[in-house]
């Protein structure tokens, strides 16, 4: 099956029937393929988080219905019915060391499989391999994930998501909070999880940068609504619709804004550091347009 | 100029865990926008923590505006800072979004009349008026930062805190709150304190502490110990996007003599470079 997941008119509503019932989705059709590293951007409020949630089932559409790995949920699907969903759906919210409980890292690991029912030695290898995974020496196992660094904690909360053997990994905003290292450490485990380990990924982010570097896919969100969907370099041609959207340009598109707004004639707007110091050094080299 | 904060010869470790500072000192001046720079577990918020007496210290003494932070004057201490944390969701404590601005007023037992027009005031300065009736959990996550943030603004302190406040925002949002912050800091003469691993938000301070382990590394204005790139990348902090572009251009040959500038110079001397030609 080439899609693993698909968004067909899906509306939801918060607080239905109250007079604060607001839209956070509205009409939202889509199409994620299978293996494919997927952002879903937009500005604070934009129904990012609203939409993911709809992957895993922790929310049920009001209206339309949602297709993830061959099964659909709609609003008429029972609660009891939405567990199955969640055993191929990992979900790794912000912050989620805080959901750790545990009094060891390999226990709190193992909770997640024990869950839906593995047995106590299947989910011990499981929790192993998770591990190794996400990088963690097999040397923390009886540690209590308390003592351990924020990055170190992080990794035992996305171990316990992975330990579940998900076909499909949600990362809402995961590297919010961790510093420049825990960042790109935290980001290529994404990125070796697609790669290597044929993993579906959808990443929530605010980091235009990371869009960049790491999409395949990116999808743009406003009022509840996906307004655009594309490559990167797609999605950041326009820059004047990007901050309409409330967005940022990745840095290096940004930084080569501010040099055409000082006279610059950069031309199309790079997307990487690299391309603009390309762009920059042909200028130099051969003299601007301006100036011949 | 007169330090608001001082930091004297502190030493202090959690339970069960080495020392994390040890005769560790550093000042605040009156009126500054100070940046702590450094990775996680580096100590910045524990720092913040002491400071506002949240912990407690084994030696040394923090005296803040001229007050020992200790039992007797904790409670003055804290009227003077504003704490904004990283997860608001912690912080709140009213039904709708108006209660929890109001809740630290109450505290402090604000006329009822000029109470609503407080948190109206605070609400509209972070964009968040029109969410007044809200319950806060139903809020995104730089939805409740905003209205964290006004509840500390509407309390009025004359230091405020930033413990990688904006790490949760998107890059406006992160904009428009250290905007406002700074706007807030200039009309009530306020110190800011922003710990953060955000260079570029750091690159906005008057002046940058660097901590490793605990320890005070350096100290001196953005230029300088953003000049320090080898210094940056050995404590696992990304360099300046200027500086990474410096570093990328001479990758290609185009060289230029320092290692630092900030985006203005920098776009001066490109544009110099380009029509030179």
């Amino acid at each position: 099956m080439d899609k693993a997941i698909s968004f067909e008119q899906v509306t939801h509503t918060y607080q239905a029937n109250t007079p604060y019932a607001q839209n956070a989705l509205a009409d939202v059709s889509l199409v994620i393929p299978n293996n494919s590293f997927t952002a879903i951007i937009g500005h604070t409020g934009s129904g990012k988080s609203t939409l993911v949630q709809h992957i895993n089932a922790l929310l049920k559409p009001t209206k339309g219905s949602v297709q993830v790995l061959g099964r659909v949920i709609t609003p008429a699907t029972t609660n009891k019915n939405l567990k199955a969903f969640r055993q191929h759906v990992g979900m790794v919210f912000q912050f989620p060391e805080k959901q750790l409980f545990e009094e060891t890292v390999i226990k709190d690991i193992m909770f997640g499989p024990k869950n839906y029912g593995v047995s106590d030695a299947d989910a011990q290898q499981a929790a192993k391999s998770a591990m190794k995974l996400v990088g963690l020496d097999q040397s923390l196992a009886e540690k209590s994930p308390f003592d351990l660094s924020g990055g170190q904690m992080r990794r035992v909360a996305i171990a316990g998501v992975l330990a579940m053997k998900p076909e499909i990994l949600i990362l809402d905003e995961p590297t919010a909070g961790l510093d420049p290292r825990g960042h790109k450490e935290i980001m290529d485990l994404a990125q070796q999880l697609h790669d290597e380990d044929q993993m579906t990924i959808i990443l929530v982010t605010h980091q235009m940068d990371d869009v960049v570097n790491y999409a395949s896919q990116v999808v743009v969100m406003d009022e509840g609504k996906i307004v655009k969907t594309g490559t990167a370099a797609e999605i950041f041609t326009d820059p004047g619709w990007v901050y309409k959207m409330q967005l940022n340009l990745p840095s290096s598109a940004e930084f080569a804004q501010k040099l055409v707004d000082a006279g610059v004639p950069v031309g199309k707007l790079p997307l990487t550091i690299d391309q603009l110091a390309t762009k920059i050094s042909q200028l130099v080299a051969e003299g601007a347009d301006t100036d011949e | 100029m007169k330090d608001i904060i001082q930091v004297k010869n502190i030493s202090f470790n959690y339970a069960d865990q080495p020392l994390l500072f040890d005769n560790l000192s550093l000042n605040v001046h009156e009126g500054e926008w100070l940046a702590l720079i450094g990775q996680n577990g580096s100590g910045k918020s524990t720092l913040a923590r002491l400071i506002d007496g949240l912990n407690v210290l084994k030696q040394g003494q923090i005296i803040v505006d001229g007050l020992f932070v200790n039992d007797e004057n904790i409670l003055d201490v804290r009227n003077k800072i504003g704490m904004v944390f990283q997860n608001p969701e912690d912080q709140f404590v009213g039904a709708t979004v108006e209660d929890d601005v109001a809740f630290g007023l109450e505290n402090r037992q604000v006329d009822r009349k000029q109470m609503h027009h407080i948190v109206e005031s605070s609400l509209k300065n972070v964009n968040m008026w029109d969410f007044r009736d809200r319950i806060p959990a139903n809020l995104s996550g730089g939805q409740k930062q905003r209205v964290a943030i006004a509840g500390i603004v509407a309390l009025s302190p004359q230091i405020i805190i930033l413990d990688e406040a904006t790490s949760m925002l998107d890059p406006r949002g992160r904009q428009d709150i250290l905007n406002l912050v700074r706007e807030i800091k200039a009309k009530n003469h306020l110190t800011v304190i922003s710990i953060t691993h955000d260079i570029d938000e750091a690159a906005g301070a008057d002046r940058v502490v660097v901590i490793n382990h605990g320890k005070k590394i350096d100290e001196d204005v953005p230029d300088k110990i953003f000049s320090n790139t080898e210094q940056l990348a050995q404590i696992g902090l990304d360099a300046p996007y200027t500086s990474q572009l410096i570093a990328a251009l001479k990758r290609k040959g185009v060289n230029l003599n320092q290692q630092y500038l900030d985006s203005e110079r920098l776009i001066a001397w490109i544009k110099q470079l380009v029509s030179n030609k």
